[in-house]
């Protein structure tokens, strides 16, 4: 009976509390963001002074900020496209042909997810140098596909797994080429795997930091912009109203991505009967 | 090019790193003919039939379909289309945007293509379901729409992966001479996989019994099961009984055998292999034995033997024979045309005899 009784309803016990623990560990940090950047101070310090908006019409008006911003979301955006186009065919090359050296092929695009970003940063930063290429956001850029792309081919070759290869042979059956098919069944299919691997790639690259400390020039990403204005205290609440945006913006993407990817789990299903 | 070799399967052999999946495979397909490929799992059947679509290229060989050769032609160019074995139904469609899938290059308008698709879910008796979702068909359904997502394109050939291994027994058997009615209608020359000998014999108008990537027998039903030309054959399809022999005299059509356990046995039209003095494997069919409990008149061939344990099955018994000198018994199926009790009234144990004609003994290459 009392096994029976936990099993049902599991009493608020000592893993209860560690699950508050750790929730609070992970948010409330996170929360003193928001909770400052409406304070009308600029000291980052109890009590809380009063409420205003200062700080986001500061962060409005600062030219610095918006541009490291718009910067951000350019190699965002590109970086998502590249990396999710090419993680797309590299799982589809892995999953759907028997290839020689599949698996070495695999490991290396892989290997960029351990390699630390500092060691990746330095070395890209020196091949910049001695091919004269300079620093821009474009090596930002590349520097953040080499980091993205294994993410994108990691959620691409789980989805493309998820479904029967028997599909695509039955469309080429019915007369459509490798390219239509590609179109016709594979994208549609793929589709929730190609919207989370955009979304994650973009995240990715938006909030990286190493590399683009080490790879942009004078115009930088918005975590090295951010990085700069540390130095001076006047700033900081400013930064903070950015970094409430920023947060409420990732929340809705990522729930929005997470909510796309369990729907396309549904759509799955070819053989069952 | 004639009707008998619409399909030329040329000397084909197939092989995936060290594992020969089809071996030197050299047989016709007539036009408009049922044709099956009959085997166990693993014995090349579906890989030559995936070869005929075009999802695998023949290592050694060529495949000629109505006077053309196949090799450079790729799946979606070739005059076949395929049912497969899980129905591969696109998920992300409807049943109507299934079934008209390859008539997007066809040329037709879009009315036209919408009336041809009414046309195959009349056919297929799947009138409304247009709008359905795949994931809302049961498995008969899925069949169904597979097969008239294949039909529309009328192609020459129509290739068939064991689709009723998914259904269950009922529906399977019904399906069966749905896809037998269907097939004589449209008149498309069909190949269809299965490891069902039953199903074979009943749907088809020829079969090739393959094993280990080889083709041993291709033939219709009827000569396949009453005179297989190797072991296998004969195993495979129904039940049968083997006796190792030698061959004691050949001539006038006939051939005697010495067969051990089974004493001397003649048998009528010995086939080539059969030579004087040589091994032979002596096969009997269990429903060409006759069981009597007396010394029967008039037959050349008969043993005695002792009833060991048996099945009564309503509409036939089976028995199996102990023979002196043989560890395996011999089945032996009886018709039950009056009250078996009269004839075989001891049960287990009872002395009998059993006698067989000329024309139903099979002579096969020794082992």
């Amino acid at each position: 009976m009392n096994s029976v009784a936990s099993l049902q309803a599991p009493r608020f016990g000592a893993l209860g509390v560690y699950a508050v623990l750790y929730l609070a560990f992970i948010y409330i940090p996170v929360l003193f963001l928001p909770l400052f950047s409406f304070n009308d101070s600029i000291y980052i310090a109890f009590p809380l002074k009063g409420f205003t908006l200062q700080w986001y019409v500061n962060m409005a008006n600062s030219d610095g900020l918006m541009t490291s911003v718009y910067n951000s979301l350019r190699v965002g955006a590109v970086v998502a496209v590249l990396a999710t186009t090419l993680g797309t065919f590299a799982a589809k090359a892995v999953t759907r042909y028997k290839m020689p050296g599949r698996g070495p092929v695999i490991t290396f695009i892989m290997l960029p997810l351990v390699i630390p970003g500092i060691i990746m940063g330095i070395a890209l930063l020196i091949i910049a140098n001695m091919t004269g290429l300079g620093l821009s956001l474009y090596t930002v850029g590349v520097g953040h596909l080499l980091v993205s792309t294994p993410f994108a081919m990691l959620i691409m070759v789980s989805r493309l797994e998820g479904f029967d290869k028997n599909l695509e042979e039955a469309s080429q059956d019915l007369g459509e080429s490798a390219w239509s098919t590609f179109w016709r069944v594979t994208f549609p299919l793929a589709l929730p795997g190609i919207i989370a691997s955009l979304l994650l790639s973009f995240t990715i690259s938006f909030d990286e930091f190493i590399l683009a400390f080490f790879l942009s020039g004078t115009n930088t990403t918005l975590p090295v912009y951010i990085w700069g204005q540390l130095r001076f205290p006047t700033k900081l609440p400013t930064v903070l109203a950015l970094g409430t945006c920023i947060l409420v913006i990732s929340f809705f993407v990522v729930t929005f991505a997470e909510w796309f990817r369990r729907r396309g789990v549904s759509l799955k299903t070819s053989s069952g009967i | 090019m004639s009707d008998n070799d619409f399909i030329w399967i040329n000397a084909v052999t197939k092989d995936f790193g060290d594992v020969r999946a089809v071996d030197n495979v050299d047989m016709k397909i007539r036009r408009g003919e049922f044709f099956s490929l009959l085997g166990p799992s693993g014995c090349g059947k579906t890989t030559l039939l995936r070869i005929l679509a075009g999802f695998e290229a023949p290592t050694i060989g060529e495949i000629i379909i109505d006077g053309q050769p196949m090799s450079a032609v790729p799946p979606h160019q070739r005059p076949v289309n395929m049912v497969f074995q899980n129905y591969a139904i696109f998920p992300h469609l409807d049943v109507r945007q299934n079934i008209g899938y390859g008539m997007r290059k066809s040329g037709l308008s879009k009315e036209e293509i919408h009336a041809k698709v009414d046309e195959m879910l009349e056919m297929i008796k799947l009138e409304g379901y247009g709008p359905r979702r795949s994931t809302e068909l049961s498995g008969g359904e899925r069949q169904r729409v597979a097969l008239a997502r294949a039909l529309i394109k009328r192609p020459k050939v129509l290739l068939l992966d064991e689709p009723l291994g998914a259904l269950d027994k009922k529906l399977r058997e019904q399906m069966q001479l749905e896809l037998r009615a269907l097939q004589r209608e449209v008149g498309i020359t069909f190949v269809f996989v299965t490891h069902d000998q039953e199903e074979a014999l009943t749907m088809s108008d020829r079969i090739a019994v393959m094993s280990k990537g080889e083709a041993l027998q291709v033939e219709e039903p009827v000569e396949l099961y009453e005179t297989p030309n190797c072991r296998f054959v004969a195993d495979f399809i129904g039940t049968m009984n083997f006796f190792e022999g030698t061959v004691t005299a050949l001539g006038d059509g006939r051939a005697e055998v010495d067969a051990g356990p089974l004493g001397t046995v003649s048998a009528g039209s010995p086939p080539d292999h059969v030579t004087q003095g040589a091994g032979v494997m002596v096969a009997i069919r269990p429903e060409k034995l006759s069981i009597t409990s007396e010394r029967p008149d008039g037959q050349t061939n008969m043993v005695e033997g002792r009833i060991g344990p048996s099945a009564y099955l309503g509409d036939r018994s089976h028995f199996y024979i102990d023979l002196e000198g043989r560890s395996s018994p011999v089945a032996v199926a009886s018709q039950n045309m009056e009250r078996v009790s009269d004839r075989i009234s001891g049960g287990s144990g009872q002395q009998v005899w059993l006698s067989w004609t000329e024309e139903s003994v099979v002579l096969l290459p020794p082992e």
